[in-house]
């Protein structure tokens, strides 16, 4: 199932709890070029606005940065890992 | 092997001849004009997951061998179900409000369709609409996906040409009004957005 869906396996999600948020981080991440994606959140993350922007592992220093440099962090940030959704970073303000 | 000749013929009908030939033979042999009907014919039956050999002749003509090797086509499709649903896009845009709003919520909605049990048979993309079927589209990806499901993704023609965007179709076939108004019509469904 999993190349039937927008996630696969060793994609990255960064879910915000925001659509304001990820709008805004969709637009700062696009505008450097950086090969990223909006997508719904899975159903199994449960996510508030629903919506999570994909992308991968090369890429994660440079959306990491670029994100917290805007000050759009994400809530958390999670990996399809045989498919399981590992959250691998989280907001330290997040309540999750 | 079926062998049909759609030279001369105007899009969509070179697409409508070669889905009906496959309908009827596991192989088939298109006779093509160069350019659009070539382009859509072969995009149509590799999002069919059809193998597609393309030739051309002395003429400039092309030849199109189509084979149905894949075995799971069908169980695929029956993984899948369609319930003759047409979903018609008029816009780029789901809803009233902010643009911006409006364009993220037609983008998830799209991608949406990936994770629903039931598919619709066929999503018809018109006016500004074909800014999704069309080259920077960020639904192309889950647009593929859909057609590789069953999911027939027609844009119209018309509205490509008007919007200049003729060469930068991306995904489906391009087909014209006629068609559009018999497949409303003749739909058991139609989600409009």
């Amino acid at each position: 199932m999993g190349n039937r869906l927008m996630v696969e396996e060793g994609h990255l999600l960064a879910v915000f709890n925001s659509a304001h948020r990820v709008m805004k981080a969709e637009g700062v991440l696009k505008a450097l070029g950086l090969p990223i994606l909006l997508i719904p959140a899975p159903r199994k993350l449960l996510t508030d606005c629903g919506l999570a922007i994909r992308f991968s592992e090369e890429t994660r220093t440079a959306v990491m940065g670029a994100l917290e440099q805007a000050g759009l962090l994400p809530e958390f940030i999670t990996r399809l890992e045989e498919g399981n959704f590992v959250t691998i970073w989280k907001d330290r303000n997040s309540s999750r | 092997m079926k062998t049909i000749d759609c030279r001369n013929m105007a899009c969509p009908a070179p697409v409508i001849s070669a889905k009906k030939a496959l309908e009827e033979a596991d192989k088939v042999r298109i006779h093509l004009d160069n350019g659009a009907p070539r382009e859509n014919v072969s995009r149509f039956a590799r999002n069919r997951g059809y193998e597609v050999e393309e030739l051309q002749d002395a003429t400039g003509s092309w030849i199109l061998t189509i084979s149905n090797t894949n075995s799971d086509k069908k169980s695929t499709e029956t993984n899948s179900p369609s319930n003759g649903c047409v979903v018609l896009i008029t816009s780029d845009c789901f809803g009233k409000g902010p643009e911006e709003f409006g364009s993220l919520l037609m983008k998830n909605f799209i991608h949406s369709l990936l994770e629903t049990s039931i598919k619709p048979s066929r999503m018809i993309f018109l006016n500004s609409g074909i800014f999704l079927t069309t080259e920077g589209s960020d639904v192309l990806e889950s647009l593929d996906k859909l057609c590789g499901q069953g999911v027939e993704i027609l844009s119209c023609g018309l509205c490509l040409d008007f919007f200049g965007r003729k060469d930068k179709l991306r995904v489906g076939s391009t087909t014209n009004m006629l068609v559009i108004a018999e497949e409303l019509i003749g739909a058991e469904r139609v989600i409009r957005l």
